[in-house]
């Protein structure tokens, strides 16, 4: 493999005293490895080393590739067996080889292409959970500097998750990136293509594994899930998963509000790429005024399932912008008692006969006292009720507990740091802490931003905002929005508001221009050292959805601009 | 319209709506326009909060002047993306601190700058713009 050839040649350059004879082996070496490379370049199609590619079997592939994409005789296809991607990626794929290079196919041949590919030239799950934040819709701050060599080359137009997103061979990466810097018009880097056959390469040990990989659980039958849905709070409920054929299944979730106890039904089909890449699209029964943020809202899901198959967890989201999405976790039920929620996220310290109640699934019916733990600190003193399905306990916490959060335990199964022990509320921190939102116009629909507004308690630090930071869950607090920049002539009295529940909604019609604001949380009840009400603040750019700049039309996606493509133009 | 030709058609009419679309680093919130570049203040104060967000990370400090009022001020400067790479972390500037903050002021007078230079109460100053 290409690999390596490479750590040959760095054993050469490794030599500090070369005597003759060192000095002939190593232009031995060279010139074999020279030979291997170019029996590599001669013998495979398209340069792909005989031994490293991912041969393509499928009928259907090699029919509507194959026209173009040669194959060798172990079935290694150009370009195709010498790259794995997400479902995402490939998909982007085909629709690149139908709209610039004339692929004849229809949607129905398309799918078993994607869901091929998906699955046989995927990421393992090790590979593909660092870079879920991008199928899945998320504002993400790609602050790492790990990969310092791609924030220049690839971040300046997208997320680095998109390469990162992508294993190639050193070659293909070559490839890649020169074409890439064709159709762009950009300096290909050199150091970023390095970067990426370093650090993404076709084979390494977590896809060797996965391939490698024996029979899995099923996916089939019940699930339990727990949800959160921002401006909303938590869900709980199962789902109810039945096969639909060739790795796809028909879904059917109840989800209850922990905080009010309403329904959401939702029924969906999902598609479940090489056992890990959960995508699919579900929809729910809605009911009452229809609202940008209604949980019964047509949504696409993208989880990432667990190695084992035990666990799943991703987003369900929608929206002009996806601003909308319950971050789901599903887990299978055990044989035993398993917990999955608790109505209180945090108690105060010194306080008595709190009522919590604990939701979960196969929960015994006569329930002990002594069965159930709560960490040093809080005292049960009784259990309220309790069913199989959730149990009400009552509790004290001790004036000398300590803060922190604890586990809540209950025969072999554990919710881990569910519960936050504090004394005091420190500050608000807002979630997103920045955002954008946008005003509509003729084509398209505005886009919303929803907030939570979370308490904390500083951690033995003794500092805010660090990693020992104790969040206490939602506050309750009053909402505002303050302009801080509008462009001259603007006015910035129509930008729009935030909702009691803190969701902003901009104006309906667009003013022409972006404004940067802050929407303000204010506690009603809690107060700074100095008696002040607590306020938490986020940044938001509340902008246009779409602009025309040097004959090219702009439309925003997430946090960028992108270009569809040259200006429309308007009379 | 040959079946072809059909066939090319309904497949780009059904991701049409998902075409791969070409991202542009183009602004989407405010330039520095709002601020004056040929004027530079330069002001001692204590940081009441600190923001390290997109798009821009702001400092918001108070200001006490020689009558003893004291005026609440917002410096904006880089993304968090920029400033790690700089060395900055969430707590770099935390409540309380004193800094000395020097930036372009905003040109419709508002307690507002563009932040050209941050010192801190050690005498370090911050690095935000330029080069590691």
């Amino acid at each position: 493999m290409t690999y390596r050839q490479r750590g040959g040649l760095e054993t050469n350059r490794g030599v500090t005293k070369p005597c003759s004879w060192i000095f002939l082996a190593g232009c031995v070496w060279c010139l074999a490895l020279s030979a291997v490379a170019l029996g590599q370049t001669a013998g495979g199609p398209d340069g792909i080393a005989l031994d490293e590619g991912i041969p393509v079997a499928d009928p259907l592939v090699i029919s509507k590739c194959g026209t173009c994409h040669a194959s060798d005789e172990r079935g290694n296809m150009q370009r195709v067996s010498t790259a794995r991607t997400t479902p995402e990626g490939w998909q982007n794929v085909v629709k690149q080889m139908v709209l610039e290079h004339g692929l004849a196919l229809t949607p129905a041949e398309a799918r078993p292409i994607v869901r091929y590919l998906s699955g046989r030239h995927g990421l393992a799950p090790a590979e593909s959970r660092s870079v879920m934040y991008d199928p899945e819709r998320r504002f993400y701050e790609e602050t790492t500097t790990a990969a310092d060599p791609l924030i220049n080359a690839c971040a300046k137009c997208h997320y680095i998750s998109r390469p990162l997103s992508w294993r190639r061979t050193p070659a293909e990466w070559k490839r890649f990136a020169d074409a890439h810097a064709v159709r762009y018009k950009f300096r290909p880097s050199e150091e970023a293509t390095a970067f990426l056959s370093r650090m993404a390469p076709l084979h390494n040990a977590e896809w060797d594994a996965w391939r490698a990989r024996g029979a899995l659980p099923e996916f089939t039958g019940r699930w339990l899930v727990t949800a959160a849905l921002p401006g909303r709070g938590r869900y709980t409920g199962e789902m109810q998963l039945a096969p639909a054929g060739e790795g796809e299944f028909d879904t059917r979730v109840t989800l209850i509000s922990i905080a009010d106890g309403s329904r959401v039904q939702r029924t969906g089909h999902v598609a479940i790429y090489g056992d890990s890449a959960w995508r699919g699209r579900s929809s729910g029964r809605a009911t009452g005024e229809p609202v940008p943020d209604n949980p019964a809202s047509d949504a696409r899901e993208v989880l990432w399932v667990a190695p084992d198959h035990s666990t799943a967890e991703g987003r369900w989201f929608w929206g002009q912008y996806q601003e909308f999405g319950f971050d789901v976790h599903l887990q299978r039920p055990a044989a035993g008692p398993s917990l999955t929620a608790v109505d209180k996220l945090s108690l105060k310290i010194g306080s008595h006969g709190n009522h919590i109640r604990i939701l979960g699934d196969n929960l015994p019916a006569k329930l002990r006292p002594a069965d159930l733990t709560f960490g040093p600190g809080i005292l049960l003193r009784s259990i309220v009720s309790s069913s199989a399905g959730d149990l009400v306990a009552e509790v004290d916490v001790a004036a000398d507990a300590q803060p922190g959060r604890r586990d809540i335990a209950l025969g072999g199964s554990t919710l881990s740091g569910a519960i936050a022990v504090y004394d005091r509320i420190d500050y608000l921190r807002l979630t997103p802490d920045s955002a954008m939102a946008s005003f509509g116009d003729r084509t398209h629909p505005r886009g919303y931003q929803p907030f939570d507004a979370i308490g904390y308690q500083r951690g033995p630090d003794g500092r805010a905002h660090t990693a020992d930071d104790i969040p206490l869950g939602p506050v309750d607090v009053t909402w505002a929005l303050e302009v801080f920049h509008s462009a001259p002539g603007s006015n910035a009295d129509f930008v729009g508001t935030v909702t009691p529940a803190g969701l902003l909604v901009p104006a309906p019609t667009s003013p022409g221009n972006n404004f940067d604001v802050w929407v303000i949380a204010t506690a009603r009840d809690e107060k700074d050292q100095a008696g002040k009400p607590l306020v938490g603040k986020a940044y938001v750019v509340v902008t246009i959805p779409t602009y025309s700049m040097n004959g090219r039309q702009y439309v925003r996606d997430l946090d960028r601009w992108v270009d569809i493509g040259p200006a429309v133009a308007t009379k | 319209m040959n079946q072809a030709a059909i066939t090319r058609c309904h497949a780009v009419l059904a991701i049409l709506a998902m075409m791969l679309v070409i991202p542009h680093p183009a602004s989407a919130h405010h330039g520095w326009a709002d601020f004056d570049p040929m004027a530079e203040v330069t002001l001692y104060g204590v940081v009441m909060d600190f923001h390290y967000v997109n798009p821009h990370s702001v400092v918001e400090f108070t200001v006490t002047d020689d009558k003893g009022q004291v005026r609440l001020w917002q410096g904006e400067f880089g993304s968090p993306n920029e400033l790690t790479r700089k060395g900055w972390t969430v707590t770099t500037l935390e409540a309380g601190d004193k800094i000395t903050i020097t930036g372009h002021p905003s040109k419709n007078g508002a307690p507002a700058l563009h932040v050209s230079s941050i010192v801190l109460a050690t005498g370090k100053e911050m690095k935000l713009y330029g080069g590691r």
